[in-house]
């Protein structure tokens, strides 16, 4: 109980929305693995998608994946609304800082990448995972989901490959304060490190979104079919 | 030098405050910026208005009494300075500045420039304390400390409590200064006794006093006239969820 309450503390939220968040890159990274895979052809595609499909432990996964997800959420919608609250009446002149400042875009719009990645996510399982069921017989000779096809045909559309690209910008500017503050938020950011820390995690965001956003344009491109 | 000064005058707590806008003449670069506002309000005296108000004590940067915001800034724009340490040279002749108090839940108006930072004070009683056997005092070099974690104590102990760290963050987060407070006396062996209580209790009180959560955005530490370094939150943050852990 007296857990309960403490994590509920200013601390306490950040340490969750840290820890839900690396939790919530980790599955990034899962998930960037199995979209690279498009590159190596339908089939490698299509069996790593099998794969986890098939699994029994899939169903008991998103439930915690989604579990993460929600917590992420809500903290963070709660903490944005209380800290609006610690300053009632703003200032009529302010300044960034500058200096040992480490504020940026991505840092300073936090809530509002965040709110439009859960409004993105809610598209993109519309798009794919609830989306058509197309399918194909898999190397074992047995029946399988085709998401290649799936996905080939969604990014041949320009509306969605210039809103997939405008996405993942939003997600790499989240990225690019969030894998760093993560550190820093459970108190595991390296003392004499800082500097490193912070520029992995400015390099990881661009790493990451970039690969995402690179996989429409390289269909829409025709240079995967 | 002469330097254009927008105001913010507030009666009292509830009062409704504004900008007013007054002219500094005749201002040597050797003053310091309250010394300017010293003369600034002998000139309102004489014309038999009311002073400005503003918080100083020291005058040496060294005992955090001084604070408020120089054109959106707290403590102006140079690094590791309070206000009366911030010198009149460090500006143009004809610079417009604008001039507001800290401004956050935790911190209320209470007049002029002058803000309630007793919040700062109830952070401390709530766990910013060490416990002493009393009698005859014990010999200075009894207690090994290495050189070391004096120095990185040190480097936290040195926060005066201005409050610019809440006045700089988006949040109003007293983060910093809570911090800095945990981390000084959990790194030196006088301290361990209420180690996990004093990070649980002086984050509720810092909750309680309305201030709101870090985003590690590091304003604060831009800010801060003793450089207290976002370290120092990092170490809260670890401090906390050990705590929670074995509690």
């Amino acid at each position: 109980m007296r857990a309960l309450r403490m994590l509920s503390s200013s601390v306490g939220t950040k340490v969750i929305l840290a820890f839900t968040g690396l939790s919530l890159f980790g599955f990034l990274l899962v998930h960037l693995y199995g979209n690279l895979l498009a590159f190596l052809g339908p089939a490698t595609y299509n069996e790593h998608a099998h794969a986890l499909i098939s699994n029994p432990l899939i169903i008991p996964a998103e439930i915690g994946l989604l579990a993460l997800f929600l917590i992420h959420v809500f903290k963070a919608t709660a903490n944005y609304l209380n800290n609006r609250g610690a300053r009632p009446d703003g200032y009529r002149m302010k300044k960034w800082a500058g200096g040992a400042s480490r504020k940026s875009v991505g840092s300073s719009t936090m809530i509002w990448t965040g709110l439009a990645t859960l409004l993105f996510v809610a598209v993109h399982l519309k798009t794919f995972k609830y989306g058509a069921v197309y399918t194909s017989v898999g190397a074992g000779g047995t029946e399988e989901r085709d998401l290649y096809r799936l996905f080939v045909e969604v990014f041949q559309q320009p509306v969605w490959v210039i809103s997939y690209v405008v996405s993942m910008i939003l997600v790499g500017l989240h990225l690019r304060h969030g894998i760093s503050s993560s550190m820093q938020s459970l108190g595991i950011m390296p003392d004499t490190r800082t500097a490193l820390v912070l520029r992995t995690g400015l390099v990881l965001a661009v790493v990451i979104a970039g690969l995402f956003a690179i996989l429409p344009v390289v269909v829409f491109f025709g240079l995967v079919r | 030098m002469k330097i254009h000064l927008k105001v913010w005058r507030q009666a009292g707590p509830t009062a409704h405050g504004q900008f007013v806008n007054y002219t500094a003449e005749n201002v040597s670069p050797h003053m310091s910026f309250l010394e300017m506002l010293d003369v600034v309000n002998e000139g309102l005296i004489r014309k038999g208005q009311e002073a400005i108000a503003f918080d100083s004590d020291c005058r040496e940067g060294i005992c955090g009494t001084c604070g408020f915001m120089v054109s959106g800034i707290p403590h102006g724009p140079e690094p590791h300075t309070t206000v009366c340490q911030l010198h009149m040279r460090k500006f143009k002749d004809g610079d417009a500045l604008t001039l507001e108090p800290w401004r956050s839940k935790g911190f209320p108006v209470l007049r002029d420039l002058i803000v309630d930072r007793s919040a700062f004070d109830r952070i401390i009683q709530a766990g910013g304390y060490t416990s002493v056997n009393t009698g005859g005092a014990q010999d200075a070099n009894a207690i090994l400390i290495g050189r070391d974690t004096a120095e990185a104590a040190m480097d936290s102990a040195a926060c005066i409590g201005c409050g610019a760290c809440v006045a700089a963050c988006k949040n109003a987060s007293a983060a910093l200064f809570t911090s800095a407070k945990i981390t000084h006396l959990s790194l030196l062996p006088q301290g361990q006794v209420e180690r996990g209580t004093r990070v649980l209790n002086m984050v509720e009180r810092m909750d309680m006093e309305g201030f709101g959560s870090c985003s590690n955005e590091g304003e604060c530490e831009a800010v801060c006239p003793k450089g207290i370094s976002l370290r120092n939150i990092a170490t809260m943050n670890r401090e906390y969820w050990k705590a929670i852990l074995s509690s």
